[in-house]
């Protein structure tokens, strides 16, 4: 299996064409949600990339990866003038392409403020690159976004609606981020709108809401219920995203790892005890536990507890040429590596 | 974290590298060649030691015994290797035990312990012939050094002060019984499933109750088995029946027992029974996969041998009277399927499953708000409660067609609604037919 540098050396003939739209210079790329997880490696990622001329990070934060070609900027999506900010930021750096990474990865109590920086914070950024003229956005998304049913194929593929729960803010704010990426496709057909659907991510570094229930000692499941699911590493999901900067591929992919675990596999491997629990019962408790912040998501995430939502990867090979380098199964296993040292304080909590 | 911190807010050109570098003792994330080809060997090593929920004791680890070397500064490695291949690891015989470094000069006294050694060679040798001994995972363990406290004459070699206290410290914390915990829930589970979610483990481990009602209570027998294909996709179409559909995995035990290459089935199962606990990841992990068009097409491209039941769920609510008579056969997407795919269809009628739970009457009242399509109301059913819906003892018959092969049609004539139905049909009434045929033969529903 190729390992993901290799992956990106293959990008190689795949430049010219992209570079050849704007002349010879080298790539200026715009990452909003810089100092996130995905922001901060994705630059970490291009820093090294000379094909790379310069990145500008925005977000209220600075990336802890910025280098020599980063130049941050501190915006906040949620203010109501963003979309001049950024649209200046873009014009005056001449950007070519926005990876669009300002999402919560975790659910949030503070929903009016996550609506404001995904769903509105999207829209900002969507009229900013049209008015700059950015050629291309790519835009992180997530196969939970397929929602969770018994009726799904055992593999979903990009052409399957998004029936994700959209009562539930966190996925509704996500539903409606992809809906602006898509209104921007129609109006302005000559950007490139890459939109990468990652399955959940694991890895020693990353924390999420999966990371949190993983990490418990008593993990919750639903009784009679052991779904199969799928992960992806995170190497594997920033070299998808360095992939998608470089390449121009328009339209969305799934972002997945090969291979599919039962749920009752991963609580095991992950050396945590499975708690099982009748799932009206668990709904009321996590409706409670939530409201009191005791558990780390809301009730409508038992729902992937219960039913399968595991994407085909398929089309990411064939038309991004992305393969990941790491299973479901591996980048599981990487995780619980980490998280064995965490457990018995070898390994300090990073901020990534 | 603050370590790069400092890096970032440090004047001047950096190496790009030094910017991206994680947590010290954690993988990076960001994908530079070397980091990145650890992190990939850290998890190859880590599937190959498949140590991830093994309770592991402390294992002992002595150091090496130094060569003896002689006075002519030759070194008795010879000896030594032939000792360690034959050892046992267990503590043998009284050892002449770690040479001292002050080797006597003696050649007399060192071909004595030449000799020594010898026989002590000899003797670990017997042992271990007499104890049948197979304990490979000490077998390469260095020779223990500790003298046997009868040879007190020799200096005492390092104690091992932690030894007993490791394992009880292991045997003490909760992080032992939690693994162990984790091992006992997978006693009977593969590491890995298929991308559908078939356990093979776990269905060696159901397989006595199937083979038991396949053999001794159903006693199926199965003829025409030769008729599905050695290799390559293959399509069964089959009549759907009993209230409590084991025509499924019976039909999988069938083409296993009496095909020569003994194929494993893969039936498509409604998607009604995964909404229920239990019964959709139980029929999920022996081999049933949700029945639509994307997983069949994925299974026949795997060129998997499938099994569809076309009528549905319709087929399993048929009333006793209406057994045998086939249902609409959906709307032809197997065939479409088949056509798309290239792929035969061998059809099958399976005898003496419609009886197992004859349905008097189907009760939908109120059935929908729980989640089930109607509730059966069999002689036994709700009147004995759960017990009701055992299947009775009925003779069965399996019995398989001949392939239909739609190849010459190609791919193109999927959109072909006329032929679609007219090939659904033939298959249909193929069905029907061996159906009647087996149905006149048989003198008794219990004895067949």
């Amino acid at each position: 299996m190729p390992r993901p540098p290799r992956t990106l050396a293959q990008a190689g003939p795949a430049v010219p064409s992209s570079l050849g739209a704007v002349g010879r210079r080298p790539l200026v790329v715009a990452v909003t949600g810089a100092a996130g997880f995905l922001g901060s490696n994705l630059i970490g990622s291009l820093e090294e990339d000379e094909r790379i001329g310069r990145i500008v990070g925005i977000d209220s934060g600075t990336a802890t990866t910025a280098g020599r070609k980063t130049r941050s900027y501190d915006v906040d999506l949620t203010q109501p003038a963003a979309e001049g900010r950024v649209a200046e930021i873009l014009a005056a750096e001449r950007v070519d392409v926005i990876a669009h990474l300002a999402f919560l990865p975790t659910p949030t109590h503070a929903t009016a403020w996550a609506h404001e920086l995904e769903s509105v914070g999207t829209m900002h950024v969507c009229v900013a690159a049209r008015h700059a003229q950015v050629r291309k956005v790519v835009m992180w998304s997530l196969t939970w976004l397929y929602g969770a049913r018994p009726s799904n194929p055992n593999f979903l593929t990009e052409k399957h609606p998004l029936r994700g729960p959209t009562s539930e803010p966190y996925f509704a704010d996500k539903l409606e981020a992809e809906e602006q990426a898509r209104r921007l496709t129609q109006r302005s057909p000559g950007t490139v709108v890459t939109i990468l659907r990652t399955a959940p991510i694991l890895g020693p570094t990353v924390q999420n809401a999966l990371t949190r229930y993983l990490s418990r000692k008593l993990v919750p499941t639903m009784m009679g219920y052991d779904p199969l699911v799928q992960f992806v590493h995170e190497v594997d999901a920033i070299a998808a995203l360095h992939l998608a900067v470089l390449r121009d591929v328009p339209g969305t992919f799934n972002i997945v790892g090969d291979g599919v675990l039962p749920l009752s596999t991963v609580i095991k491997l992950a050396g945590r005890i499975a708690v099982p629990v009748p799932h009206p019962l668990a709904e009321t408790l996590t409706a409670i536990g939530w409201v009191a912040q005791l558990v780390e998501a809301p009730p409508s995430f038992l729902r992937y507890l219960r039913f399968l939502c595991v994407a085909d990867g398929q089309r990411a090979k064939d038309s991004l040429g992305f393969s990941p380098a790491y299973t479901s199964r591996e980048a599981l296993l990487d995780f619980v590596n980490a998280q064995r040292l965490r457990d018995v304080k070898l390994l300090t909590e990073t901020a990534a | 974290m603050t370590r790069k911190k400092r890096h970032h807010h440090a004047a001047g050109p950096r190496s790009p590298k030094a910017e991206t570098l994680p947590p010290p003792s954690s993988q990076p994330p960001v994908s530079s060649q070397p980091p990145a080809s650890m992190d990939r060997d850290a998890s190859e090593r880590l599937i190959h030691a498949e140590g991830a929920d093994v309770p592991q004791f402390p294992v002992r680890r002595r150091p090496p015994r130094r060569p003896h070397v002689e006075r002519d500064g030759t070194s008795q490695t010879p000896p030594e290797r032939g000792r360690n291949s034959k050892d046992t690891g267990r503590p043998p015989a009284p050892p002449p035990g770690d040479v001292p470094a002050d080797l006597p000069s003696d050649p007399n006294v060192a071909a004595r312990i030449r000799e020594l050694e010898e026989r002590l060679d000899r003797m670990i040798s017997t042992h271990a012939r007499d104890r049948g001994d197979d304990d490979s995972s000490t077998a390469m363990a260095p020779v223990p050094t500790r003298p046997p406290p009868s040879a007190s004459s020799l200096p005492p070699a390092p104690p091992e002060p932690d030894g007993v206290f490791d394992t009880a410290r292991e045997l003490l914390s909760t992080d032992f019984y939690l693994r162990k915990w984790g091992r006992l829930g997978l006693r009977s589970r593969s590491e890995e499933v298929d991308e559908f979610g078939y356990d093979p483990e776990y269905e060696r481990k159901v397989l006595p109750f199937f083979e038991f009602l396949y053999a001794k209570y159903f006693r199926v027998e199965a003829q025409g088995a030769h008729q599905i294909p050695a290799e390559g996709r293959c399509l069964l179409v089959a009549n759907h029946s009993g209230t409590v559909p084991f025509d499924g995995i019976m039909l999988r035990l069938a083409v296993r027992k009496e095909h020569t290459q003994h194929r494993g089935v893969r039936w498509l199962a409604e998607d009604g029974i995964f909404h229920f606990p239990f019964l959709g990841s139980f029929t999920n992990r022996v081999g049933a996969v949700r029945a639509c068009q994307e997983n069949a097409e994925r299974l026949l491209d795997h060129g998997a041998l499938v099994a569809v039941f076309p009528e549905g769920i319709k087929g399993i609510g048929k009333l006793f009277r209406e057994r045998y008579k086939l249902q609409r056969f959906g709307r032809g997407g197997f065939v479409k399927l088949c056509l798309r795919t290239r792929t035969p269809v061998v059809p099958v009628a399976i005898v003496g499953g419609e009886e197992t739970n004859p349905m008097l009457s189907r009760v939908e009242y109120l059935t929908r708000a729980v989640g089930i399509p109607y509730l059966p109301v069999t002689p036994t059913f709700p009147l004995l409660g759960p017990v009701g819906l055992l299947p009775a003892p009925t003779k069965w018959k399996i019995f398989f067609g001949q392939p239909l092969d739609l190849e010459g049609y190609g791919a193109e004539a999927a959109d072909d609604e006329i032929l679609v139905g007219r090939l659904t049909e033939r298959v249909r009434s193929e069905i029907q037919g061996m159906l009647d045929r087996a149905l006149r033969e048989r003198r008794s529903v219990w004895f067949g």
